[in-house]
């Protein structure tokens, strides 16, 4: 690697204390560690777009009996009741809390599959030339939906106020809620582990920090 | 100035071995696992979907209503529908895996309302939990169809010795009496007809298995239902009934010679006497049982049906 040693990809920021500190040559599979904090150190984050493609395959994976499975189980002196989310956003615009039920709709529904999705086509299309465009809106509309998801502890609350009920009726979590958190779960490691400078490198920078 | 140059030469990261990449395809890998248990728990616990027609489904619903067998939920109500002669509701009923056994020819489906009659109170849950079908299994082969049934049927008994009783009226002989042997209940009563020439009564009765070689060919059976009143001069009036359920729902009784006949054979006729002679309870044969170790309270014996394979 004929790097110029003071060049701009020599000297990294640590990301948690800051130290800026001048990385050497990395051999391939290791990992540079910060002098001072013992954190990792990157240019980009590692395995940037294989992280992202398996943590939004697994979602993509669990998103099917995440909303196919019953989310919570009620049982009422024999008569039981299963619910998955779909069923209670039907309720809810049946009992016309519109507002209420495109909320769940889109935090619980919507804006998990496009991210899930989105992820997917980012982190598999990153090296091809076109759609930069695409790509950079796909990952800006992400970062706006983000914080939404967010809302999806509010289906816990709702659990909650169910269970609360215990003496009269006892409610069960389904199978649903448990793949439902771990797609709520990965979309979010998946995020994470994506690194958005790596949507805007050129190909000399991509050969650089591979 | 000396130490802020010494500054900006900076420390040497330190550099370490980092985890392969593959351990990444483990995520999914998991999540497709998870999946494919999901399905399999599934195939497991979904038996086959079958279809009863009843003459009226008041009281079922759709998704909610279950099908029980012993008390344990084993299925549970689809969908309602109407069959196209309008004339029967079909219910298509999804049974759980651990239950495909029942979806045999000969089941009997039943639905379980609340019940009062003289005699019994039953199905008293349903009126909080609302109706349910229950089943009594058949050992046929697998069939998908059934055709539901109007009231419980009788529990089976196999080896139980079948008569029938032939008297003059039917007083308040129906169906599920009680048949006593020294005011012991031996036995049941499962149907009654009219004679094909309209002059007597045929009552179908059935005895216990451990109890049949009681009935013998010169046994005599008598009504033991409703009141006997005596009123003597000098003993003033003697009123007795075998027991307050058979004052209500009627009931036969038999009795056997000291000296009993050979055993009686299945579909063996008797005739029904209206009253007991004193005669006959004082009769007293012996006549070994094979008993079990307690003799059993109520009618329905729990190990007296059929097992499933």
């Amino acid at each position: 690697m004929d790097r110029d040693p003071m060049g701009a990809d020599s000297l990294v920021a640590c990301e948690t204390c800051g130290l800026v500190q001048e990385v050497g040559e990395v051999p391939k599979g290791s990992v540079a560690y910060c002098a001072r904090c013992d954190s990792h150190l990157i240019h980009r984050r590692p395995n940037t777009r294989l992280r992202t493609f398996t943590f939004s395959l697994a979602a993509l994976i669990l998103y099917f009996p995440s909303n196919l499975y019953p989310i919570v189980t009620a049982e009422y002196h024999g008569i039981h009741s299963q619910t998955t989310i779909l069923q209670g956003i039907r309720t809810l615009f049946q009992d016309r809390q519109y507002f209420i039920a495109c909320l769940v709709l889109c935090t619980s529904i919507l804006s998990p599959a496009f991210k899930i999705v989105g992820l997917l086509f980012l982190s598999t299309t990153i090296e091809w030339p076109r759609w930069k465009k695409a790509r950079t809106w796909i990952y800006r509309v992400i970062r706006v939906i983000d914080p939404w998801n967010m809302l999806e502890v509010f289906l816990l609350a709702i659990c909650v106020a169910m269970i609360e009920m215990g003496q009269v009726a006892s409610v069960h979590p389904g199978r649903g809620v448990f793949s439902f958190t771990a797609v709520v779960a990965l979309t979010l490691l998946a995020t994470l582990s994506f690194d958005s400078r790596v949507l805007w490198d050129s190909p000399e920078e991509k050969k650089r920090y591979e | 100035m000396n130490r802020l140059v010494a500054e900006r030469s900076p420390p040497r990261a330190v550099i370490k071995k980092g985890r392969p990449a593959w351990l990444l395809w483990l995520i999914p890998a998991g999540a497709a696992a998870l999946c494919l248990w999901f399905l399999y728990r599934d195939y497991i616990a979904t038996g086959p979907l079958i279809t009863i027609y009843f003459q009226n489904v008041n009281g079922l619903q759709e998704g909610n209503t279950q099908v029980q067998f012993r008390g344990c939920q084993i299925g549970e109500v689809k969908t309602l529908t109407l069959a196209p002669d309008l004339r029967q509701v079909k219910v298509t009923t999804r049974l759980a895996g651990f239950a495909k056994n029942l979806a045999r020819t000969g089941s009997l489906f039943w639905i379980v309302r609340p019940e009062l009659k003289v005699g019994t109170i039953s199905g008293l849950q349903t009126i909080v939990s609302g109706e349910y079908i229950n089943v009594q299994p058949g050992d046929g082969p697998p069939t998908n169809v059934f055709t539901g049934v109007e009231q419980q049927p009788l529990d089976k008994e196999p080896g139980a010795l079948s008569i029938i009783v032939r008297g003059n009226a039917l007083n308040s002989v129906q169906e599920k009496s009680t048949v006593y042997y020294r005011s012991l209940a031996v036995g049941e009563v499962t149907g009654y007809q009219l004679a094909s020439d309209g002059r007597a009564v045929l009552i179908r009765a059935r005895v216990r298995k451990e109890y049949a070689p009681l009935v013998r060919e010169n046994s005599i059976f008598w009504n033991a239902g409703g009141l006997d009143l005596h009123v003597g001069l000098f003993k003033g009036a003697e009123i007795s009934a075998i027991s307050a359920q058979s004052l209500v729902s009627g009931g036969i009784e038999f009795a056997t010679p000291t000296a009993p006949g050979a055993a009686a054979t299945n579909g063996a006729v008797f005739e029904l006497n209206e009253k007991a002679k004193d005669e006959w309870k004082n009769w007293e044969p012996s006549i070994p049982l094979h008993l079990e170790k307690q003799a059993p309270a109520t009618e329905t014996l729990p190990n007296s049906e059929p097992e499933l394979k």
